[in-house]
């Protein structure tokens, strides 16, 4: 970057050359973590008492560790855990790993929660249709269920994008990162950079949980669904 | 004669576009029933949210015991303490017993102690015959015996009048007697009370007065003699017979809840 | 005799042996954890009644204030807290006035003659971003538990002549802090973790001492773990409290 540069010369800067990442680790966390935590919702809703047990000490594991610790952990803690994966790519790799096992413990609840909520009666007439209780679950019960999920969702995105920013600390170039690198070589601009970061920041989150959290529930509302 | 314990002169009131009351008055002495009625949405609850200034009106004046509630240098909270309200829901304290419900009032507004407010708050269960119930909390009571609670409520501030909310029109039909019972002994001990009913056996058995309101303004007012026998008016007339259609069935089956609930 | 014992314990009797640096920097986590759930609580119900009760300024400046920490990063926030003093510093220099005093601390001397730091310009910042943006999110908790609350039972307060603000404190607040706290636990079990955030800007809480252990041993896995099991046992502990206060205060019926 040229000398003092411009407010929004940094914040394409940013975006540019943070955002990617960041939205990578942003879409593997998630995506993940829903697959782990569908996994732990069936086994919750629908398992034995020993298999949802099971689901149980998961959710509180994850959720009683803190990110940071995780992505130390599998970074640096056990080496040869990514032995399949290009060296280059391994704390990459860790970060993902960290995110999604904690947004499945997070997810776990939320997708519990939501199919929970869909009556019980619609199951059996479904049944009594003469579906089976998978058929039942795919056809009756999901489709709801996600539409019910989504204001919560819309929160566990928010938090898994913020949280990305601690992958700058083993060195992962996400937007926080690049932030630094604009401080580091303007500086005389402190502050600059990291507001502007914030705003980015902003777009990305608040105007998807407000659309989701607001819109999506009076929607919700006006199937008659959730409350 | 000396001056009415309350005068209404000319309440307006307007929810957004919606004018809910358009010009109302009316005065009730010392004593006296009152009772309101009239088709779902006319207006009766605002209106009576207007006497205690819970919801001021636009436009009017309402004058208790010579003290004009529309200045704005008169204490309302010392005001609403001589009005006694009972609502349509009870709106009971979720986290109080009966008896804490009863005696808040009396500790935090009158300024007892907690053990005199206790003893009043008591006095006033018994007069509902909830007495038994003191110690449990609302979600522990039918709702009949909440609104009876609701009514010791009122009571025990000693009130110069109480306003009646369609106290009776959320309630089980076969819990309304119980309600109506204690209501018919307050009235006849002599209290001062304005209620909002489509309980037209109560009224006969007690409203000195009957005021018919539809569309925010007065279209009839009469002793419950003249509306049993001849109303002059055609949408009383008509309002009345669908009431008696509708007799020992409950009429808010049909007629879905008053539509200023939603704004207040 | 040596008895020779497995290596994963003599791993970790090499990772406690540094006790002394573990239970420092658990005590500063959870000074951060309970100062900043404190502040937070306060701030946030203060925030909590303006957004609910408060005019329309008071409520929009109220949402603007949550919806601004809860859009952005901790990390991001508390990197802005913790540089804004030296800009304003910087810029105060460059007016030809005095720079901030920013290199300030308050240390005491402990039992073994070793010096304690307090509190010095970044364990402040930490203090007070923990705080500000735990606020935010107890406020918000705060708010659904007051909405939650009928709006009637407040009419029917004022009804016997308790004004708005005694009925806020006498009828809507007892209700909405017992309802708020199946929420709030969610809250005050995700804190501990973000307490992190401290070692980034320096201050030596549980996971600086875990790093300064791992420097010192290299036993990265064992050193990790201990610390993740010591968070675990944390956060359980805090969640097991509430679900007990939350079963004390149940109002019964409900």
């Amino acid at each position: 970057m040229l000398q003092a540069p411009d407010l929004p010369s940094i914040f394409f800067y940013i975006i540019f050359h943070g955002l990617p990442i960041t939205l990578i680790l942003t879409a593997h966390g998630l995506i993940w973590g829903f697959l782990i935590g569908l996994l732990l919702a069936l086994m919750r809703v629908y398992g034995t008492r020993e298999i949802e047990w099971v689901a149980i000490a998961y959710e509180k594991v994850f959720r009683g560790i803190p990110l940071l610790v995780l992505i130390f952990l599998f970074a640096f803690g056990v080496p040869g855990l990514f032995w399949f994966i290009d060296p280059l790519y391994r704390t990459l790799a860790a970060v993902i790993l960290s995110l999604a096992l904690r947004s499945g413990a997070y997810q776990s609840q939320i997708l519990r929660g939501a199919i929970l909520s869909v009556n019980p009666g619609q199951q059996l007439a479904a049944r009594a249709l003469g579906m089976s209780r998978l058929q039942a679950f795919r056809y009756v019960v999901m489709p709801q269920a996600l539409r019910m999920a989504l204001p919560s969702w819309s929160n566990e995105y928010a938090v898994v994008i913020k949280d990305t920013t601690f992958a700058s600390a083993v060195g992962i170039i996400e937007m926080l990162r690049v932030t630094f690198r604009v401080v580091a070589n303007n500086p005389e601009m402190l502050f600059p950079p990291l507001v502007i970061l914030a705003i980015i920041y902003l777009i990305f989150t608040y105007p998807i949980t407000r659309f989701f959290g607001e819109r999506q529930t009076q929607k919700l509302k006006d199937l008659g669904l959730g409350g | 004669m000396e001056k009415p314990l309350l005068q209404v002169k000319n309440i307006w009131k307007a929810y957004d576009e919606l004018q809910v009351l358009k010009g109302v008055s009316f005065d009730v002495e010392e004593g006296e029933v009152k009772v309101i009625f009239g088709p779902s949405g006319s207006g009766k609850s605002t209106l009576l949210r207007c006497i205690n200034m819970l919801t001021p009106p636009d436009k009017g004046t309402v004058i208790l015991q010579g003290t004009n509630l529309m200045d704005s240098d008169t204490n309302l909270n010392m005001i609403r303490s001589k009005i006694g309200m009972v609502f349509q829901h009870f709106n009971l304290f979720l986290h109080l017993k009966a008896i804490d419900n009863v005696s808040l009032g009396p500790r935090r507004v009158l300024g007892l102690s907690k053990d005199e407010a206790t003893e009043r708050a008591l006095d006033a269960l018994i007069q509902v015959k909830m007495e038994k119930w003191a110690d449990h909390y609302p979600a522990q009571l039918s709702g009949g015996q909440q609104q009876r609670v609701g009514i010791a409520r009122a009571l025990v501030m000693n009130p110069v009048l109480i306003l009646f909310d369609e106290p009776t029109s959320a309630l089980d039909p076969e819990l309304i007697g119980e309600v109506l019972q204690v209501m018919l002994d307050i009235a006849k001990s002599g209290t001062t009370m304005v209620v909002v009913t489509h309980e037209m056996g109560f009224a006969r058995a007690v409203a000195t007065e009957m005021i018919f309101i539809d569309e925010g303004v007065i279209v009839e007012k009469g002793t419950p003699r003249h509306f049993a026998i001849s109303p002059e008016t055609e949408r009383a007339k008509q309002f009345l017979h669908r009431l008696e259609v509708l007799y020992g069935h409950h009429e808010e089956l049909l007629e879905p809840e008053d539509k200023e609930e939603g704004n207040s | 005799m040596i008895q020779v014992l497995p290596r994963w314990l003599e791993d970790l009797l090499t990772v406690l042996s540094y006790s002394d640096e573990l239970i420092a920097g658990l005590s500063t986590t959870l000074s951060l954890y309970f100062t900043a759930l404190i502040m937070g609580f306060f701030l946030g119900l203060g925030f909590a009644i303006g957004r609910q009760y408060g005019g329309i300024i008071t409520s929009r400046i109220s949402t603007a204030y949550i919806e601004l920490i809860r859009g952005t990063p901790l990390l991001v926030q508390l990197f802005l807290f913790y540089f804004f003093p030296y800009s304003l510093s910087a810029t105060l220099e460059l007016l030809g006035l005095l720079p901030l005093p920013l290199d300030w601390s308050i240390q005491i001397i402990g039992p073994g003659g070793q010096v304690i730091t307090i509190l010095n310009h970044r364990i402040l910042t930490c203090y007070l971003m923990l705080g500000l943006n735990s606020t935010a999110y107890q406020a918000e908790y705060l708010r659904g538990a007051i909405a939650s609350v009928s709006a009637e039972q407040l009419l029917a307060a004022q009804s016997l002549g308790l004004s708005r603000a005694g009925g806020i404190r006498s009828i809507v607040l007892p209700q909405s802090l017992r309802r708020v706290i199946p929420s709030w636990s969610n809250e005050a079990a995700y804190l501990p973790k973000y307490t992190v955030v401290a070692y980034f800007i320096g201050v030596e809480d549980l996971f600086a001492a875990a790093h300064f252990i791992v420097a010192r041993t290299f036993l990265t896995l064992t050193t990790y773990l201990l610390v993740a099991l010591i968070y675990l046992v944390l956060v359980t502990v805090i969640s097991r409290i509430l679900d007990y206060v939350h079963d004390r205060t149940k109002i019964p019926g409900l």
